[in-house]
């Protein structure tokens, strides 16, 4: 944070975070400035758990009040230097409250550039959209592509979900409209760009109460998490190979598997009936697929709790994003 | 709407048009087996499928058009909109199904539909470019990026409809369309309901309603704007790899 005082050209809602390399190895937090109503805190950097530890940034991601009213706008710039890694996290669930009418929006847009080498865990609360609330969102990540090909390329776990409102207050998928965008552009030194995900989700009641509440299927949270890099290879593995590994839908279980008495299951296989027994008790319903070297997963759920202890079961199985960044990445899911 | 046009309409509608959309469902019959109701009367039943037509319509609409009408109007952006459908279909059934189309549709396009191309200047500048990317699919070429074409099924049906002469208005309502009729189609195979009824629901005002309302949400979107609208649709593909029998491909 090199420069204290208010930078003249400050707007309301825009905040820039800059983490810079310092020659040969050592991250620093160069830049974490903020205005009204966003608010960024950042603790004291931590390490991974890795064989040579790195270093790792926090940076908490706080509105005042804990949610936007109507007519907000929050404009947030990431940058990642090379080699460096940044957990974003939220304090609790991004509450989106009540509109006058249709046309005032709160908008949230995040645009992260990510240098060659570079890691951003991005796993927060879900988005909260009271009754009556119109919301607008963008997740932007722009990844330089390296001179070497891909195999240094930058990395990323991120997450984005919603839920359905207050439950307790009779809500559910009761708002005018949300969306939420998510994009991996690779950029190439030149200036050039090329769209490798799209991932967007708009849900609008299209003047129609409860329409989408009927389009939702009784779910409570929906969500997307997406992986890409090296650093999380094993990780986007892990994904698909469980799910391979569910139990086929419509599939008749001939042999209960009990009769033999006590049978030798590994640690994984127990581990991994027990998450599905979860899943099936909270109702989770997930699906994994690679592509355009990202690992994108979809999750619904019919509680948010539900979703939460999936997310960190399953994260905390495969183990890498705790070793990566520590525990303190997965403090959003507890 | 002049002979001429009509002509390509009725052939580009025809289910006899060598896509192979027979084999896939768009996630209905994954919908069914993830939402098994044994005991519902026949006319629950169809009531929850035409909930999920609607739907599947919807965000067939929301995901897919906004690529057609934008290959459509600028053919010479086909491999950028080529490859940001494939980014945009984070979903490896959906994937497939799209690719298996779209590649059918230049494998006809190529050997049956080229020489026909409408005389018209626009037509023949999508013709020109469809046949391009025709010939630079099959020698596979990596751009700069590292990214092949692949052949995704929206933005191709807009440019051979616009080599075939069709009207942008009449390509976004026969591909709509279309899809109801495949949806419909996988309905009967399913055992959902009679070939009957699923002609019923085909020619019903409710359903011409639908294509229309779903094709007035998205005037004006472009590419950029294109979402998920229905996300339990996405799960329900998704999963289709999961089922224990399958007889369709999505």
């Amino acid at each position: 944070m090199s420069n204290p005082f208010l930078i003249a050209t400050a707007k309301p809602g825009h905040g820039t975070i800059h983490l810079a390399l310092l020659p040969p190895d050592t991250p620093r937090l160069r830049t974490a400035s903020y205005q009204y109503p966003l608010k960024l805190v950042s603790p004291a950097a931590t390490r991974s758990e890795n064989e040579v530890p790195k270093l790792v940034h926090t940076v908490y991601l706080l509105t005042y009040g804990g949610g936007l009213v109507a007519g907000d706008g929050i404009d947030l710039s990431v940058t990642l230097e090379s080699t460096t890694r940044l957990i974003l996290l939220t304090q609790g669930s991004t509450k989106l409250f009540k509109a006058p009418c249709r046309d005032v929006l709160s908008k949230q847009c995040m645009n992260v550039h990510l240098a060659p080498g570079s890691a951003l865990c991005y796993l927060p609360d879900p988005v909260q959209p009271f009754k009556s609330s119109c919301f607008e969102q963008s997740q932007i990540y722009n990844i330089s592509v390296p001179e070497d090909g891909m195999k240094d390329t930058a990395n990323l776990c991120v997450l984005d979900w919603v839920c359905n409102g207050r439950p307790a207050n009779g809500e559910n998928w009761s708002f005018f409209r949300y969306c939420s965008r998510n994009e991996i552009y690779l950029c190439l030194p030149e200036g050039k760009r090329r769209l490798l995900l799209r991932d967007n989700i708009a849900l609008d009641d299209y003047e129609q109460q409860d329409s989408i509440a009927c389009r939702m299927h009784g779910l409570a949270a929906f969500g997307t998490l997406i992986i890409h890099g090296p650093l999380f290879k094993r990780l986007g593995q892990f994904f698909m190979d469980e799910f391979k590994a569910l139990p086929r839908i419509g599939g008749r279980k001939w042999d209960s598997g009990s009769e033999s008495g006590d049978e030798d299951v590994d640690t994984t296989t127990a581990r991994r009936i027990a998450r599905q027994r979860q899943e099936t008790a909270d109702g989770l319903l997930w699906s994994a697929a690679a592509v355009r070297g990202c690992a994108v997963i979809k999750f619904g759920v019919k509680s948010v709790e539900g979703g939460k202890r999936w997310l960190k079961n399953i994260l905390a199985e495969d183990g890498s994003v705790v070793r990566e960044f520590g525990e303190r990445a997965l403090l959003c899911l507890r | 709407m002049s002979a001429s046009a009509l002509h390509p309409l009725l052939l580009l509608s025809d289910s006899a048009l060598p896509l192979g959309s027979f084999a896939f469902s768009s996630g209905l019959e994954s919908f069914l087996a993830h939402n098994r109701q044994s005991k519902a009367t026949a006319a629950a039943k169809v009531h929850a499928f035409e909930e999920f037509l609607e739907q599947s319509l919807t965000n067939f609409s929301s995901t897919a058009l906004p690529y057609l009408i934008a290959a459509y109007r600028e053919p010479e952006k086909l491999d950028l909109l080529d490859n940001d459908v494939d980014a945009s279909t984070p979903c490896t059934v959906a994937r497939r199904a799209s690719v298996a189309q779209g590649r059918a549709l230049l494998g006809v396009w190529d050997r049956a539909l080229a020489s026909s191309t409408s005389r018209d200047v626009v037509a023949q500048r999508a013709a020109e470019q469809l046949t391009a990317f025709s010939v630079a699919m099959k020698t596979a070429e990596v751009d700069e990026y590292g990214m092949q074409r692949n052949g995704h099924f929206a933005p191709l049906f807009g440019i051979v409809c616009a080599a075939m002469g069709l009207l942008c208005e009449d390509t976004a309502y026969l591909f709509m369309l279309n899809h109801a009729k495949a949806v419909l189609s996988s309905a009967v195979r399913a055992s959902v309901m009679g070939p009957f009824q699923s002609h019923a629901i085909l020619a019903s005002a409710k359903l011409q309603r639908c294509v229309q309302q779903c094709i007035g949400r998205e005037e004006g979107h472009l590419p950029y704007d294109t979402a998920v609208t229905t996300p339990p649709i996405d799960l329900w593909i998704g999963r289709h790899e999961l089922l224990y029998s399958r007889i369709f491909n999505s």
